[in-house]
């Protein structure tokens, strides 16, 4: 009598190490062409974000926009920007997919969740960058803002983008687990715009409010800009705590939505929560 | 009204509050944000020179409070009806479901606004009333409370149904327009604040203010409950006939607007689709 050896079946095997960097390009690239086809909606968005500033800008001046505010001002709103944006657009992707049946589909690829929600992250980061790009070079040329770029912006600036960035994956990874919970990220994000600098400077609110804003994705990143714009350079922000603080703030911030985000995906996948309930 | 009609009305607005009690959670956390936001832009408004400057005063005047608690309200349920309703809309068109909204025999858009609108508006009671009991511990909220401001209420209302289901009808057709929201709803704050004595607006932004669903609703309340004017003053911000005038609109437009969305998508076939 012969007999054939049945392959064991058990957990899948990791995907090797060549696949990651393709799988990461699939993602972010359909990150971007599913950005081209609503690119009407990106157009939107950003006449929005401007409108609001500007509604903004105009209440606190009474009717008048006051330019030495808005010089403080207009970095929040850039931030915000790239915060709302991939907040917005990762929670409305995610419970599309969820909704339409094809989050199953996407755990059918050897990439793992982390890695496939960091191509994700990319695309919206790059769409939220391009908003804020133009908006800035609008207020800051069209209005005449007096803002003079010093290239040590840049640090704080990055990890503010991460900052951002994981905030929208710790709101995109709540929704995998509850998916009605999409309209709780504009009240998170009139949050971040209410104390994350754009209706005044961090350093003016009183000292309670101030320790509150400092949780706030994007308050610490924006107050380390502002006073590197300021001329008090890199030194500055380090010694009055601000970029230490950001730095430790991004990282646990990008940390906790990886980390939630493959949690939920995975309670999902175990509990048949990645099609509609 | 024949009997399957309202049965069929009945269960729309239970599966509204079903929904609405599913996300009694997230209306708590929504809750402290509105009164948060009262309390801070109150002490900001017109203080741009002294901001800039590196001075403010945390003071919360209560006339200012006040207008701005009537001129907040009412966005709170503009909030809550279309914003979401929007999502629950794109939930159904997601998964499929909204097609079966034609074996109702209500016609859809009644459909879609019946199952908000009670639930919108036992929302906004609480958290105005929540809204109200916060920003009243820091300063005096002081208003007339008369039966009178039932009448600007309700043409809020059914103004904020018609944008709704504006909304949900280019919601059928382009599907995730969530910053089509945002965009909206921050139009109706902006320009309805020129109703209020609150700042300063340019003669132009007054004008336009009209155009748009809550400005003369929140006049009208402001009228009533601070200013002690009649609510029947037929014309002026807040006066009776552009507020009946805008309010049925609205509504009537909503209505086109939504059969028209539908009709669209139901001929390309994308109506439970994305």
């Amino acid at each position: 009598m012969s007999a054939i050896v049945i392959p064991r079946t058990g957990a899948a095997e990791p995907a090797p190490r060549w696949f990651a960097l393709p799988a990461f390009g699939n993602e972010a690239g359909k990150g971007l062409r599913l950005m081209w086809r609503r690119r009407f909606m990106v157009v939107v968005a950003a006449t929005t974000f401007g409108l609001t500033y500007l509604g903004i800008s105009l209440f606190v001046g009474g009717g008048h926009l006051v330019k030495d505010l808005m010089v403080l001002t207009v970095p929040a709103l850039l931030a915000v920007v790239i915060a709302n944006t991939a907040a917005v657009q990762g929670t409305g992707g995610i419970a599309e997919e969820i909704n339409g049946g094809t989050l199953e589909q996407t755990r059918l690829s050897p990439a793992s969740p982390q890695l496939q929600a960091l191509g994700r992250m990319t695309a919206l980061a790059i769409e939220g960058l391009a908003v804020a790009i133009v908006l800035g070079i609008v207020f800051v040329f069209g209005i005449g803002l007096d803002i003079d770029p010093h290239p040590a912006v840049l640090l704080p600036v990055l990890l503010t983008i991460g900052d951002a960035l994981g905030y929208g994956l710790i709101m995109t990874a709540l929704v995998v687990r509850v998916p009605s919970i999409g309209a709780i990220t504009h009240v998170a994000n009139m949050v971040i715009m209410a104390f994350g600098g754009v209706l005044i400077p961090v350093g003016l609110f009183p000292h309670g409010m101030q320790v509150f804003a400092r949780f706030i994705p994007t308050a610490l990143g924006v107050q380390s800009v502002n006073t590197i714009l300021a001329g008090h350079g890199l030194a500055a922000t380090w010694s009055d705590g601000t970029l230490p603080w950001l730095l430790a703030h991004a990282a646990v911030v990008v940390t906790a939505g990886l980390g939630l985000y493959v949690i939920n995906i995975r309670h999902a996948q175990r509990e048949g929560g990645l099609s509609p309930r | 009204m024949n009997t399957a009609t309202a049965i069929a009305l009945r269960n729309e607005i239970g599966k509204g509050l079903r929904f609405a009690w599913s996300e009694r959670l997230q209306i708590l956390i929504e809750l402290p944000m509105f009164a948060v936001f009262v309390i801070l832009l109150g002490p900001l408004l017109g203080q741009g020179q002294n901001l800039a400057s590196g001075r403010v005063d945390w003071s919360l005047n209560s006339q200012t409070t006040s207008a701005m608690v009537v001129w907040f309200v009412p966005f709170t349920y503009f909030y809550m009806q279309v914003v979401k309703m929007f999502w629950r809309l794109l939930g159904e068109i997601q998964a499929g479901t909204i097609e079966q909204v034609h074996l109702s025999p209500l016609p859809p858009w009644l459909t879609a606004a019946a199952g908000r609108v009670a639930a919108a508006i036992l929302e906004t009671l609480f958290v105005a009333a929540a809204t109200y009991g916060i920003v009243s511990t820091f300063v005096t909220i002081r208003l007339h409370w008369t039966a009178a401001a039932l009448l600007p209420a309700a043409a809020i209302m059914i103004a904020a149904i018609g944008l709704s289901l504006i909304i949900a009808g280019a919601t059928l057709v382009y599907k995730r327009i969530q910053i089509v929201n945002d965009l909206v709803l921050l139009m109706v704050m902006l320009f309805s604040a020129s109703a209020l004595p609150l700042i300063h607006v340019p003669g132009w932004w007054r004008a336009a203010g009209h155009a748009f669903p809550a400005t003369d609703g929140v006049g009208s309340l402001y009228n009533t409950m601070l200013a002690h004017r009649s609510v029947t003053s037929a014309w002026g911000t807040g006066g009776l006939i552009p507020l009946l005038a805008v309010s049925t609109a609205y509504l009537l437009a909503g209505i086109g607007a939504f059969i028209l969305g539908e009709h669209v998508a139901k001929n390309r076939g994308t109506l439970g689709r994305y």
